[in-house]
């Protein structure tokens, strides 16, 4: 095989790519983990269901991009505030097994029910941009793709202003650290874990939206996806949102390179070698509350 | 750990039927019905063991289950041997591999233990697809041929259930042994309160790798035969729907308790086959029962009925 | 007098903080000692270093001549050190005999096969265990329970319950955490009782408790700790007179006093 720079660039745009959306998906989770302790198996769905918005509502809008990833990313959080207000606020913090399989039945529903809807084949989603894209020297990027990747960089960049700088970033970090002290000076949890859920959920939303017009889309697409969200949460740190990132961005680029040279085998049993070493040598760190730290 | 006495009865009274089921019923779309709840049955009751006794959520079953399948398909096809030696194969690589797994994992927390033992399933389901080599990719591997035993060919679906009978049988009566004897006793015991078992000297580690080796090993098993059933393999043998019929019927019947999870099993494979359901109608319903059983009785319904008892004892006592 | 058991130099901090340091103290065979110390004086840490429950950073801890530091919890338990717990831990869902029945020695050394395939001798230990349960459960008065499930017992019968399991393991010394906290205080004195038939019959014990009188009517010897120290030690009377721990019990501790416990 001819190695050419090119390639290689190539390469790595793709996989800065994959790693942005990845690191939307597993920061949602670290998010939800921090302020309910609950690893939310629908999570995979609410992306799903962020692309089956976007690919429903673009036509609606004569596919212009900017207002159907509006209305996927609001149908997106609609529903993590359902998810929250109806089943994740029914169950305690110590009920870990039970919030497990709780959000195990919402993401059948969503999955196989959409499967009902839609069926299972795989739908291309074609926007106003078409296949348009920038040219630069010999690497050509398509602008669907060049706007998930800004979009991702945006949704951190704000993300992160958020959590630093406002009172709800504030209160949902002090909920992480210790729920008591919390509750004691005043801050309502059953608000800030609503958010947090509303929040985490719009970020997959984004993802899902932004993926659709790139990839194609199937119900069971978010399952695909969060199996390496959980791999890059364990060894991120789940309570670590900046380890995630940090981990899905290096996680989309190893991927990408090592699917460029090797078997695609190797590179899932290279994510998997990875998280058990994780797992070996931090057992009790992996799951570490109150180190939920921004910046 | 008193059964009530007319268990034993309604036992025998079921077995005998089970016996004679394909002579009730001529119809092959039955007694494939019967087969896959047999098999489905068995694998919940390991998972039952897993979960409801050792109390670690494994999501691991769903990658030894199509480990088994693939291993025995695999020695029935590519190494010409029988396929009694392929499942006995599916068994011990599952044996070799649930060790592996289980060491490292028994000792880590529940939310690790949850998700490595996700990503272990998931991860083979990717390899299924990818590994095209040894599993030949998304094609899979058709054609497997019916068991012989002795010049005597399983090729009916009449014939085949009495393999998926007798191994089920056999599997439930050990997995029955063990839940209550004192192994099962301890298990339950290390699920309720693990530092009190620790502080009476005994070390949990043992029995939990125990229970989840002899899961994986039943569970490769009844994959190994499963995948004869459906006579060709391919990764949709390891898609997530089998894990969530596992364990929904753990589920529903209640973690820990061995005759609720067996009816619930029943339960669970018959009545939509009956209705008829599309696939993913039956999906959508059970992750309807699911998301409700864990709403309003999480302890499933033998938990319920339990936590009525006890109930009324409280109050009896007052 | 024989030492069961001997704590010596033994210290632990939890990320930066002291909760014990260089304690040392023995418990004689056959007495009954206490180990008593304001909330935070280090008390519920050294027990679990002891116990094997937590690793201790520095120290050594003897059980009857035998080194069993660093063991971990099971290891200690089957050396002869058994402890009960401040939140008082059982099997809610069993009901008394097989709460007994796992804490029983015979369990943690069965044979797996004999287990599954309930042979004859093994039979014979599980009935003469089943025997051995039902006795503790008369002597800690709970026999009118023995079918209920554990979850339905009091507070202060899950503390009875919880002891007999501990007797029910045949340990050398029983190490009691808080046993008459949060108990009915007219059965107090039953449970002390029940304590002095066990110790006579044998059994060596260590009690944390914070009800001094209690403490005062049982125990031969008194270990009194202060933020992680050990303060001093005596015969009941010494200790009630010790201007020290007057002044450690009044609250007059320094402004650096740090709850660790």
């Amino acid at each position: 095989m001819e190695i050419s720079a090119t390639y290689l660039l190539q390469l790595m745009l793709n996989g800065l790519m994959l790693g942005l959306i990845y690191a939307l998906i597993a920061v949602g989770l670290a998010l939800i983990f921090g302020v309910l302790e609950v690893i939310n198996f629908a999570h995979g769905e609410l992306l799903m269901l962020g692309g089956y918005a976007m690919a429903l509502s673009l036509p609606l809008f004569g596919l212009s991009y900017w207002p159907a990833l509006a209305v996927s990313v609001m149908v997106t959080s609609l529903v993590g505030v359902v998810l929250y207000e109806f089943f994740l606020r029914h169950i305690g913090q110590k009920e870990f097994e039970r919030s497990i399989l709780t959000t195990l039945g919402i993401s059948m529903i969503l999955l196989y029910g959409m499967q009902y809807l839609f069926t299972a084949t795989p739908l291309m989603v074609d926007t106003a941009y078409g296949f348009e894209g920038l040219e630069i020297g010999s690497i050509r990027i398509t602008m669907t793709r060049l706007i998930a990747g800004g979009l991702s960089v945006a949704a951190f960049t704000g993300l992160y202003c958020l959590l630093k700088f406002t009172q709800f970033g504030r209160a949902m970090r002090a909920i992480a650290q210790n729920r008591e002290a919390a509750m004691m000076v005043g801050i309502k949890p059953r608000h800030v874990a609503r958010n947090a859920v509303a929040l985490a959920a719009a970020l997959c939303g984004l993802a899902g939206a932004a993926l659709a017009p790139i990839q194609l889309l199937h119900p069971a697409m978010g399952q695909a996806i969060i199996f390496k969200a959980f791999a890059l949460v364990v060894i991120g740190g789940l309570g670590n949102m900046t380890g995630a990132v940090v981990v899905a961005i290096a996680l989309g680029m190893i991927e990408s390179w090592v699917g460029g040279f090797f078997g695609i085998v190797w590179q899932e049993g290279a994510i998997f070698t990875i998280m058990i070493l994780a797992v070996l040598l931090r057992p009790d760190g992996i799951f570490q509350r109150g180190s939920m730290r921004v910046g | 750990m008193t059964q009530p006495r007319w268990i034993p009865v309604a036992v025998v009274a079921t077995v005998i039927l089970l016996f004679i089921l394909p002579w009730l019923t001529g119809s092959n779309y039955f007694t494939g019905i019967a087969i896959s709840g047999l098999i489905f049955l068995t694998a919940a009751a390991s998972l039952n063991l897993v979960y409801g006794y050792a109390g670690l959520l494994s999501f691991a079953q769903l990658g030894f289950w199509g480990v088994g399948g693939y291993c025995s398909a695999i020695a029935v096809m590519d190494f010409h041997w029988s396929f009694w030696s392929g499942v006995l194969f599916a068994g011990g690589i599952n044996l070799l591999l649930g060790t592996l797994i289980g060491v490292i994992i028994t000792r880590t927390t529940r939310h690790a233990f949850v998700v490595v033992t996700l990503t272990f399933a998931l991860l083979t389901n990717l390899i299924a697809r990818d590994w095209i080599d040894v599993t030949r990719g998304p094609l899979g591997i058709p054609g497997l041929p019916p068991p012989q035993l002795m010049g005597f060919v399983f090729n009916t679906s009449a014939r085949f259930y009495y393999i998926a009978l007798v191994f089920s049988l056999v599997a439930l009566a050990f997995l029955y042994a063990l839940m209550t004897s004192r192994i099962g006793l301890v298990l339950k015991a290390i699920k309720q309160n693990d530092p009190l078992v620790q502080s009476q000297g005994i070390s949990p580690a043992p029995y939990k790798l125990a229970a989840f080796v002899i899961a994986a090993v039943i569970t490769g098993m009844a994959g190994g035969i499963f995948a004869f059933h459906l006579k060709i393999i391919d990764p949709s043998f390891l898609d997530f729907y089998y894990m969530q019929t596992f364990l929904i019927i753990v589920i529903i019947g209640g973690a820990g308790s061995f005759w609720a999870v067996v009816l619930a099993g029943a339960a669970m494979v018959v009545l939509p086959e009956a209705l008829r359901f599309s696939n993913e109608l039956r999906m959508v319903i059970y992750g309807v029962v699911l998301v409700a059983v864990m709403m309003f009785m999480p302890a499933g319904f033998s938990g319920w009925l339990e936590e009525r008892r006890i109930k009324a004892l409280r109050k009896a006592l007052q | 007098m024989s030492v069961i058991l001997s704590v010596a130099g033994v210290s632990k901090s939890f990320s930066g903080v002291r909760a014990v340091q260089d304690a040392s103290f023995d418990v004689e065979e056959g007495s009954i000692t206490g180990l008593i110390g304001p909330n935070g004086s280090g008390k519920s840490t050294t027990i679990d270093c002891i116990s094997g429950f937590q690793r201790l950073d520095a120290g050594r801890v003897g059980l009857a001549g035998q080194d069993i530091t660093g063991l971990n919890a099971a290891a200690v338990a089957r050396a002869g050190l058994v402890r009960t717990f401040q939140n008082v831990r059982v099997y809610d869902s069993y009901n008394l005999v097989d709460n007994l029945l796992v804490a029983d020695a015979t369990f943690r050394e069965m044979n797996w096969f004999d287990a599954l395939l309930r042979t004859s001798s093994f039979r014979r230990t599980s009935m003469a265990a089943r025997d051995r349960a039902h006795e503790l459960i008369e002597l800690v008065g709970l026999t009118r329970l023995i079918d209920a499930p554990a979850t339905v017992l009091s507070y202060g019968q899950k503390k009875l319950l919880a002891f007999a399991a501990a007797m029910m393991a045949r340990p050398r010394l029983i190490v009691l955490d808080e046993p008459v906290a949060g108990v009915n205080p007219t059965r107090v004195n039953e449970v002390a009782d029940i304590l002095r038939k066990a110790n006579a019959g044998g059994i060596s014990f260590l009690i944390v408790e914070h009800n001094v009188e209690f403490i005062n009517s049982l125990c031969n010897k008194v270990v009194v700790f202060e933020q992680g120290r050990k303060l001093t030690e005596g015969t009941p009377d010494d200790v009630r007179n010790d201007p020290r721990v007057l002044e450690a019990y009044l609250g007059m501790a320094p402004a650096s006093h740090v709850e660790a416990t």
